[in-house]
């Protein structure tokens, strides 16, 4: 505990500069890009069909002759916006539920914490499909489907933290003066739980990326003439040997996302180096 | 609670098997409950006559009669109360009666059958490719942590890691398939067909695997009863043959069950991309003409053998540690 207390925490450490500058630089093209590029992401061109890079179209065109530097850019909106609203909700649950577990104990407990071992009794994409499946595709059944899948673990690390944080002399002293539990659960406890939390939620991030093309590929996420990321793999999938630039685009940008996810969740997840001078 | 445990189950290491098998037999019974209920809410949710649909399914749309859904009402018993439905839905799956497929109007048993075949074809050639890279790289790693190949075996680990599966067929599909031509890019007919899916599943389960390889090579060979060993004698290669493999196992095969969360992504994407006629193809078809009883069907299938390899995995973590039956174990 000493390391935190002489580590700088302003600082941002090293490893983190890498994934951080991956990220935003993505999250920059995602947002910049629909200013920047004229094409409308819908709109054919069927003169026009499978060409490679030119001055007016960046990155070539699609079967239907629509421009992919513009599919991209309003795709990457959405595959990675969807991903933060999930692991956003998904933490927010989780954690939630994890304290409410924790501090409550017994009943509330036991209910929470089954509910959990029930999703994740599902593997890995599954919970995500049947739904998605069900409800006919789209956006919601997809974010319904995935948040699902993503809370429980939210729930159980932050229980599993919550309760060693409980057993604190400082916490017994704080529920002993009588403090209301809001406030010990908000200072005490929410702290190093989030701590906790952040290389998850950051690890959740490259998943709920994978799981949102992967839907999208199979044809379960989002729709066909919404552009997203894994639909349009999907889409060219039949034109693989005539626009190889057309299909490496979208590739590269799931990978660049899931990458930085991870190398970020990664980074974090590691102890705070000793500073040079000590 | 420990005591109340106690009291109930058998103590010793039959107790500790028993309760093993118990909670993921809870875990299956569950998986499936939740399913058949999912279903059931899902056929009941659909907008329109039920007996209609079932109907129109049958005959074609255009040769519908009053008389056909009437009588496929009282045949399916449609126009009983719903909890009635229900009751007599979970009735006949806990016989094992999961219905026909609506599409193709075969019992879902065959069609699964069918598929399975494929799928455990495939699943085992992956895991068994997965091994046979992950295994010997993984334990060159652990022998030299930091090494180039080290390093360079964890960037590479770290970059599959962060593709979805079909990405990695897609690049095994345009260098194997398009580029060098050795390997034909889908269908399902011959030995070589298998081996593009199978490559782009092991290779995504060796991306993980290699690195807990790795690392429990690393945790096995700094500690004591290594030291030890070395000092009475034996070579390195012989000490880790000796007492570091089963140690290090024990991780491994931990690990080796949570990556059948990856398996069953991995063979549902792989099998649509490889147009592989395996369960997971199944699954995603039924899924998008909204066959229920197929999907309940796939769905229960996959659940069920997640539940069996956790067991098989635990079981296994038991065979090679011997401690977790005193209880003193994790």
């Amino acid at each position: 505990m000493t390391l935190a207390l002489t580590h700088p925490p302003a600082r941002i450490r090293r490893p983190l500069v890498a994934p951080l500058l991956l990220l935003g630089g993505l999250a920059a093209l995602v947002v910049i890009g629909p200013l920047v590029i004229p094409h409308d992401p819908a709109a054919q061109d069927l003169v026009r069909t499978l060409e490679g890079p030119s001055a007016q179209h960046w990155l070539g065109t699609d079967h239907l002759g629509r421009d992919i530097a513009a599919r991209l850019v309003h795709g990457g909106v959405r595959s990675l916006g969807i991903a933060v609203s999930c692991v956003g909700f998904a933490t927010g649950v989780g954690v939630a539920l994890g304290l409410v577990a924790a501090y409550a104990g017994r009943v509330a407990d036991i209910a929470i914490m089954r509910l959990a071992d029930l999703m994740l009794a599902f593997p890995g994409l599954l919970l995500a499909l049947l739904i998605s499946g069900f409800l006919g595709g789209g956006v919601l059944p997809m974010l319904i489907g995935i948040k699902l899948a993503l809370w429980p673990q939210f729930a159980r690390m932050a229980r599993a933290i919550a309760i060693g944080e409980l057993a604190q002399p400082h916490v017994e002293a704080a529920r002993l003066a009588g403090f209301p539990a809001l406030t010990i659960l908000r200072r005490h406890v929410l702290p190093p739980v989030l701590r906790q939390t952040v290389t998850l939620a950051t690890l959740g991030l490259g998943a709920a990326i994978m799981s949102i093309s992967s839907l999208g590929f199979l044809g379960l996420g989002l729709q066909p003439p919404t552009p997203e990321w894994g639909a349009m793999i999907s889409e060219l999938l039949p034109y693989l040997a005539e626009a190889p630039v057309q299909m490496a685009a979208p590739c590269l940008a799931i990978f660049l996302a899931v990458l930085g996810a991870t190398l970020l969740g990664q980074a974090l997840a590691e102890p705070p180096a000793l500073p040079e001078e000590m | 609670m420990s005591a109340a445990r106690s009291s109930f189950w058998p103590g010793g290491a039959a107790g500790t098997v028993l309760r093993i098998v118990a909670s993921r037999l809870v875990q299956a019974v569950l998986t499936a409950l939740v399913l058949a209920s999912l279903c059931f809410a899902f056929v009941q949710a659909l907008p329109g006559d039920a007996a209609l649909r079932i109907a129109a399914a049958r005959s074609g749309d255009d040769r519908v009669t009053a008389e056909s859904v009437a009588r496929v009402r009282e045949q399916e018993g449609l126009d009983r109360p719903v909890l009635a439905q229900y009751a007599s839905w979970i009735g006949r799956l806990a016989q094992g009666d999961l219905g026909h497929s609506l599409v193709s109007r075969q019992p879902v048993w065959q069609e699964l059958a069918e598929h399975g075949r494929f799928t455990l074809g495939l699943g085992a050639l992956g895991w068994l490719l997965s091994y046979a890279i992950a295994l010997p790289l993984g334990i060159a790693c652990g022998f030299r942590p930091g090494g180039w190949l080290d390093r360079g075996t964890n960037a590479l680990a770290v970059a599959l890691a962060s593709m979805p599966s079909f990405l990695v067929g897609i690049g095994l599909i345009s260098l194997f398939a398009l580029t060098l031509r050795w390997l034909p890019p889908a269908g399902f007919r011959t030995g070589a067909h298998m081996v593009l899916p199978a490559l782009t599943l092991a290779l995504g389960l060796a991306a993980f695997s290699v690195r807990i390889i790795r690392n429990a090579v690393v945790e096995v060979r700094g500690a004591f009863y290594m030291t030890f060993a070395r000092i009475r004698g034996r070579s390195a290669g012989s000490a880790f043959l000796h007492h570091g493999v089963r140690n290090a196992a024990i991780p491994v095969a931990t690990f080796a069950a949570l990556q059948f969360a990856y398996v069953v992504d991995g063979f549902v994407v792989v099998e649509t991309l490889f147009n592989y006629p395996g369960l997971g193809d199944l699954l995603v078809k039924s899924l998008l003409a909204r066959d229920v009883p197929m999907i309940m069907g796939a769905g229960m299938v996959v659940g069920l053998m997640y539940a069996a390899v956790n067991l098989l995995a635990d079981l296994a973590c038991i065979g090679l540690d011997p401690r977790r039956l005193a209880g003193r174990g994790a």
